[in-house]
């Protein structure tokens, strides 16, 4: 974000652009990327496990850059289509930071954009990413990713219940959730250590209600990073933009996400690929967004660890990074939960994936797929970590084959649930040491993977 | 009727609605029994469709498209019953009313319970999302439907879903609808503490629950 003209901008054509009806732009999106997809000639290949292929990676940045010319964003409260110009939309991209200050102090960290096999090592965030948490264990949880050294920064949870009660969003409860997120994990970083390490906030805000509060003074503030999203497929309404407009007034930085939904209106793998490109890129316009995350989700699982999705977020990061200096994100959203095998394996999975696709920052584990009660914990957070740290610098080609190895060990489970243990079950709650159980799993995956070519350390 | 079957399968693939209509009309025309076309005809097909969905062959725009394709050729056999005055003019199986709760905007999957329940033949009214537990009362009852169904994607909206079936409760309305409940952390014990009807873990299940409240076989 370079000048807040462009807020203003936003607001006109959200308010001006052209009227449509929702179901007739979902319409327009299923079938635009339908064309796109014939047009250039993108096809999923189940032999590969990602793209390999600079190619390819650029048949979807130009297909993905039409297709956020073509459709543009829809703003759903006011029902218009806000469009941009290809010239817009470049010279967003052309002014957008390629770098990124985040914390203070020692805990201070700079993001920077990567390119596909880039040997530079991608930021990582650790963290529950909304997972519903107890109250009585939401500091100490976040305390076990804090205290990790592995991670640049941390994300929290959603409350299960907020001073004891049942906690209801777009109520005056979501402003107690937002100020128990500020007071717990501030708590959480100072016993860590770690008082300067930067936040991603505000994870309770359901609406823009929790944002504006917890955003405020004494709240967190400009050394964090803010969360704002578009919702399936490429729309923004008046809570998210009302977000937009506060975080830009308090310089604050700010960080989007969309998750584009496989089997619905993009379609199938190259059309969440798609989908996934525009988005960032039109995230990185209307949002005003420095750090830029995808999510693409299975509709059956839930998670984004699905090999079709896999592919998906491989062939969308090499796009985006290969073509533009963003500063590009991925999600790890897994279906296994703390004290299993195919939770690490699925971590490998991804943070291989995202790392050798030129991810400038990787973001994890919402374990369980962020639905379990308590179901987190630091230990696979760390894991995905260090496999970033270990795959940086790794070809695509020798990526290619170790992720069809690891996908083995968890493909198969993908629609059993196999949702783990909590938190409670898996860290001793004294000492905030993983249980020898876990610890032991953790080893012997590590030593797996190591064999199969990663040179983890 | 196989071959009336495969034909409206390949009009499907092909996007072809008019192609669709045209071919139920014909049949019509030439004297099939409209009840007939509609159960051992349309219900199979839209059956397909729904399987297809749940094997990720097809997607949700195909999903819409089978939808809009059965509501015309409703349509059209509605027609003919009312011309006829057969009894069972109305080919519906209920009429629901959809939506996210409060707070809430995940909409996908609610958009795919919706869609699939009329693939499946009722009558869906999808009012959004971010719905107070007021507008679902007061569309129900606009409707006069047989089902209100709430969807939420977070712990924090799920209450909200509570909030519905006591203030119907407080209002002495609580038999007038059934009320079923989904998505992501919502489960069958939590559907039954709070005292829904129904719970569908995916959107073939949400049909089989509705289906299952109205007492359609
Ligand atoms: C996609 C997604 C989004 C998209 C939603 C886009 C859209 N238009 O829907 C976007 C990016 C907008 C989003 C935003 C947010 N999200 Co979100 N999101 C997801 C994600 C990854 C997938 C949900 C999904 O669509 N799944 C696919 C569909 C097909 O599945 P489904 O909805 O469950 O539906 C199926 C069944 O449940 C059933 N069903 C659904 N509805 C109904 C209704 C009835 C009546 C019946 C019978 C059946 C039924 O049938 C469907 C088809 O099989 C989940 C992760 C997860 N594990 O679920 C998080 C998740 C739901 N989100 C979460 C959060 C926290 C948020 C945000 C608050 C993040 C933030 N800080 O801004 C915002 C909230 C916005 C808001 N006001 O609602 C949390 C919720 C945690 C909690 N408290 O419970 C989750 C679990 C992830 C996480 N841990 O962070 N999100």
């Amino acid at each position: 974000m370079k000048s807040h003209v462009r807020l203003l901008d936003i607001l006109d054509k959200a308010e001006n652009g052209p009227i449509m009806a929702e179901k007739d732009f979902d319409k327009l999106i299923s079938t635009t990327v339908r064309e796109l997809i014939k047009k250039y000639e993108l096809k999923y290949d189940r032999k590969d496990a990602i793209v390999t292929d600079d190619q390819v990676a650029d048949a979807f940045f130009q297909a993905g850059l039409e297709l956020a010319e073509r459709v543009g964003v829809y703003c759903v409260s006011t029902q218009r289509r806000m469009i941009f110009s290809r010239e817009e939309i470049l010279e967003a991209l052309r002014w957008a930071p390629a770098e990124l200050e985040i914390g203070r102090g020692l805990d201070r960290v700079v993001v920077r954009s990567r390119r596909p096999e880039d040997p530079l090592v991608p930021i990582n965030v650790g963290g529950p990413f909304g997972t519903p948490l107890s109250e009585e264990l939401y500091s100490q949880i976040m305390e076990s990713y804090i205290q990790e050294p592995v991670f640049d920064s941390v994300v929290g949870g959603n409350f299960h219940t907020i001073h004891g009660r049942e906690p209801k969003t777009h109520s005056p409860w979501e402003v107690l959730l937002a100020w128990r997120e500020v007071e717990l994990t501030k708590a959480a970083a100072h016993r860590a250590g770690r008082p300067g390490i930067s936040v991603g906030v505000v994870e309770n805000a359901v609406t823009e209600i929790g944002e504006l509060s917890g955003t405020s003074f004494g709240g967190f503030g400009p050394t964090d990073w803010h969360h704002v999203c578009f919702t399936s497929e490429l729309k923004t309404n008046y809570s998210l933009l009302i977000k937009v407009a506060h975080l830009v007034k308090t310089e604050c930085i700010i960080h989007d996400f969309c998750n584009p939904i496989l089997g619905g209106h993009a379609g199938g793998p190259e059309g969440i690929a798609l989908v996934a490109i525009a988005g960032v890129i039109l995230m990185a316009v209307v949002n005003m967004s420095t750090t830029h995350s995808i999510c693409p989700t299975h509709p059956f699982y839930n998670c984004d660890t699905a090999p079709e999705i896999i592919w998906a977020i491989s062939a969308a990061q090499q796009a985006l990074n290969r073509n533009t200096h963003l500063l590009t994100t991925v999600m790890t959203s897994p279906v296994s939960g703390p004290g299993t095998e195919s939770l690490l394996y699925e971590c490998a999975t991804m943070a291989t994936t995202a790392t050798v696709s030129g991810t400038a920052r990787i973001d994890g584990v919402r374990s369980a797929v962020g639905v379990v009660v308590d179901h987190v914990s630091g230990l696979e957070a760390r894991f995905n970590a260090e496999v970033a740290h270990a795959a940086a610098g790794l070809s695509r080609e020798q990526a290619n084959e170790m992720i069809k190895e690891f996908q083995k060990h968890y493909v198969p489970l993908l629609d059993k649930k196999p949702v783990g243990k909590s938190f409670v079950e898996v860290y001793d709650l004294k000492t905030l040491k993983p249980l020898p159980e876990w610890q032991k799993i953790y080893d012997k995956v590590k030593e797996d993977v190591i064999r199969l070519g990663l040179p983890m350390k | 009727m196989e071959k009336l079957i495969n034909d409206l399968l390949n009009c499907l693939d092909e996007g072809d609605m008019d192609k669709a209509v045209g071919i139920a009309k014909e049949a019509l025309a030439n004297g099939a029994d409209p009840v007939d076309l509609f159960q051992n005809a349309l219900v199979p097909v839209m059956t397909t469709v729904g399987d297809r969905f749940s094997r990720l062959e097809i997607y949700l725009p195909d999903l819409i498209f089978a939808a809009d394709v059965a509501k015309a050729i409703k349509d059209e056999v509605q027609e003919v019953i009312l011309k006829t005055q057969k009894s069972g003019a109305d080919t519906y199986l209920g009429k629901v009313v959809i939506g996210s709760v409060f707070g809430d905007v995940h909409d996908i999957g609610k958009n795919m319970v919706s869609t699939l329940l009329e693939v499946n033949g009722f009558q869906v009214i999808d009012i959004g999302v971010n719905v107070p537990v007021q507008n679902f009362i007061s569309t129900a009852e606009k409707e006069n439907a047989d089902i209100i169904a709430m969807s939420s994607l977070l712990t924090t909206s799920m209450p909200y879903m509570a909030e519905l079936i006591k203030t119907l409760d407080g209002l002495g309305k609580r038999d007038k609808f059934k009320i079923v409940v989904g998505g992501g952390p919502v489960s069958a014990e939590w559907a039954d503490s709070i005292g829904a009807d129904g719970y569908g873990h995916d959107a073939q299940d949400a049909v089989d629950v509705c289906k299952k409240l109205l007492a359609i076989q």
